[in-house]
């Protein structure tokens, strides 16, 4: 696809992988996004922040193509989701990987087979090496094979959202789309998510946009961040710059970084 | 990065050797993995074979368990490879695999243990069951201490749900069985001369029988499965738990109302049902046989004893209370995945109807003397 034009551009102007222009989204009388402007790079850790309720959830189902925004326009990988045709449409959706903020299990099926499902839907590997596959990426997120024939409902809400990202990444997808990946687990568990996101961009050159409100995860990984408020991104640049921006927020937001930082120290 | 590629050198001294090159991830091979495993195939069944993985760019997860597959799980000192790959193929490697999880075989023990399940489940039913009727009960008995705390509001929704929406369906149906039933009788009694019985034969059964019947098997339909439903996804999303830890009783504020909403509905709905029936039928024994609209309500009283009417009532009671509380039983045993919500909402309506004719042939033996 794009690959084949991206290597032969220069190294330090990675190519964009994500890109909005002019994105508005309205519900009725609601205006959630205005006139909103973002870019991803490739091989870029993007943390996308801002208050409740200020649309990073309905952003990311826009970009991944769920819902449609009420105009502007969003590219992944330099096309248009919704302008390819289907077969097209499930490549391009085979490229990236979703953590949905609830994890969006499948019910009815175990743990295993959620994992799974992805893999059997390619119809490129017998059930050996999609087993072997399934192990690893349950090691992957620290579960036990024991879990593998566990129903969603009989997991703990930190386990879903580990299953959930085992999921996302069981097609080893080049971009990643995260939200609120580390919500509900522990600081030991969110220490070693950093740290699995870290490993996969080493080993794969991983890009990630992911929504978060947990500092710690935040400095330990972003490598810029997009501060989502007043219905557009007033910030986005890396997370020393961010004291440089005169916004309310984004000037709060700043300040329980520096804090923590301090307490690291 | 090129694609996954491989090629097999043959030197005159070492053994030969399957050189792969490329970038072997499933990134850039999404559409072809199959493909390659089959090429390999040969391959991997020569155990004199060499391989070299040093010219491989990238070498992912799903790459390297196909080959591991392949290799039968040991790398051994014939696969070369650099020291990152060997660390990725030696976790894989470690990672349990499918035969030492696999399930034993199904023994006749296991057979007669899933009987025994069976058996066990059915008698898990009808003990819930009793114990949702006993539940109920109480509720009832509760109610009359504290008036105050009756779900007015929830009955009456549960009326408009059940009842007031139910009509155009009742009415359509009833009215094209009456035609269908009148216009097959008009032909058959015509033959004998006997054509004013058809309003014996039809007011009979259409009050004592399809009324209530037709009632009970849409009221299932409709309604029934409409309850179950709605219990089980207040289950799959913990609203029901929300209820519980707000102290509310699930039985008054979800099985009640359903269960009054339905049993005052159903009389009104069976009468309903049956006036269409008679109308249809009249219709159509009017064009077939030329009886007059007067005669047939005229003659219709002494045809069915009005007996006959209060059966039909005492039937749609009985028939709008198990179709509710057999709905609600299987409301609340749903487990907490899509799975369990079909197949009991399913269950619920196969149950409720196959209930309602059970009851209805019983009902039909022990009044067999009364209004005929
Ligand atoms: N389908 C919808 N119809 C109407 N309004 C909606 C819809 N989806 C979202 N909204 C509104 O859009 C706003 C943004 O919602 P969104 O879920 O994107 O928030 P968020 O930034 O992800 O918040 P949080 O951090 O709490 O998850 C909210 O005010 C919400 O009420
Ligand atoms: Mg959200």
């Amino acid at each position: 696809m794009s690959e084949a034009a991206n290597d032969t551009m220069s190294t330090s102007e990675q190519p964009i992988v994500c890109e909005i222009h002019h994105l508005w989204t309205e519900f009725d009388k609601l205006v959630v996004h205005r006139n909103l402007d973002l870019t991803l790079r490739k091989g870029e850790v993007m943390a996308l922040v801002g208050g409740s309720g200020s649309g990073k959830t309905t952003l990311l189902r826009h970009i991944i193509g769920l819902t449609q925004p009420s105009s502007g326009q969003i590219k992944l990988f330099g096309y248009v989701l919704g302008k390819l045709n289907r077969d097209q449409q499930r490549q391009l959706r085979n490229r990236f990987g979703m953590l949905f903020q609830h994890g969006a299990l499948f019910s009815a099926l175990n743990v295993f087979d959620n994992i799974a499902f992805p893999l059997r839907e390619l119809h490129q590997f017998d059930e050996d090496t999609i087993h072997l596959l399934v192990m690893h990426k349950l090691a992957l997120v620290e579960l036990e094979p024991e879990h593998a024939q566990l129903l969603p409902a009989q997991l703990s809400g930190g386990m879903i959202k580990r299953v959930a990202l085992a999921r996302a990444l069981v097609l080893e997808p080049e971009l990643l789309f995260l939200d609120e990946p580390t919500a509900g687990l522990d600081p030991d568990r969110s220490e070693a998510f950093v740290e699995l996101i870290q490993n996969l961009r080493r080993q794969l050159g991983l890009t990630v946009l992911f929504i978060t409100h947990d500092v710690a995860t935040l400095s330990a990984l972003a490598d810029r961040v997009a501060v989502l408020a007043d219905q557009h991104i007033v910030a986005n640049c890396p997370i020393e710059a961010l004291g440089k921006v005169d916004h309310p927020f984004v000037r709060n937001f700043f300040h329980s970084v520096k804090q923590h930082l301090a307490r690291l120290n | 990065m090129t694609d996954a590629a491989f090629r097999v050198h043959r030197e005159q001294d070492n053994p030969p050797r399957v050189v792969l090159s490329g970038d072997w991830s499933l990134r850039q091979t999404k559409g072809h993995f199959a493909r390659l495993r089959e090429q390999l195939a040969p391959l991997f069944a020569d155990p004199q074979l060499r391989w070299d993985l040093r010219e491989v760019e990238r070498l992912d997860s799903a790459a390297g368990a196909m080959l591991l597959q392949g290799w039968q799980y040991t790398l051994g000192d014939r696969v070369l490879l650099r020291p990152e790959q060997a660390e990725q193929l030696a976790t894989l490697a470690a990672l349990p695999r499918r035969d030492s999880l696999e399930q034993p075989p199904i023994t006749l023990r296991d057979m007669l243990k899933g009987a025994w399940c069976y058996y066990f489940d059915f008698i898990r039913h009808l003990v819930d069951f009793v114990m949702l009727v006993g539940a109920l009960v109480l509720e009832i008995g509760y109610l009359f201490r504290k008036p105050r705390q009756i779900p007015w509001k929830e009955i009456s929704a549960n009326i408009y749900k059940g009842g007031v929406m139910a009509l155009p369906v009742t009415a359509l149906v009833g009215f094209m069985i009456g035609i269908a039933m009148s216009y097959l009788m008009a032909l058959q009694l015509r033959k004998f001369g006997a054509d004013i019985f058809i309003i014996n034969i039809l007011g009979m059964s259409i009050i004592r029988e399809f009324g209530p019947i037709l009632m009970a098997v849409l009221v299932a339909g409709r309604s029934g499965s409409a309850m179950t439903a709605q219990i089980g996804v207040m289950r799959v999303t913990e609203e029901i738990d929300a209820l519980a830890a707000m102290g509310i009783s699930r039985v008054l504020r979800l099985v009640l109302p359903k269960v009054v909403g339905l049993v005052a509905v159903a009389p009104l709905l069976v009468f309903w049902t049956s006036c269409w029936a008679l109308l249809g039928a009249m219709l159509a024994a009017k064009l077939q046989l030329g009886i007059s609209f007067d005669f047939f309500i005229e003659y219709l009283p002494r045809a069915v004893k009005p007996v006959n009417l209060t059966l039909a009532m005492l039937k749609a009671l009985m028939f709008g209370l198990l179709i509710a509380l057999v709905a609600c039983h299987f409301g609340l045993r749903i487990k907490p995945n899509t799975e369990s919500l079909s197949s009991s909402t399913t269950a619920s309506v196969v149950v409720a109807i196959t209930v309602v004719i059970l009851v209805d042939a019983v009902f039909a033996i022990l009044t067999r003397s009364i209004g005929l």
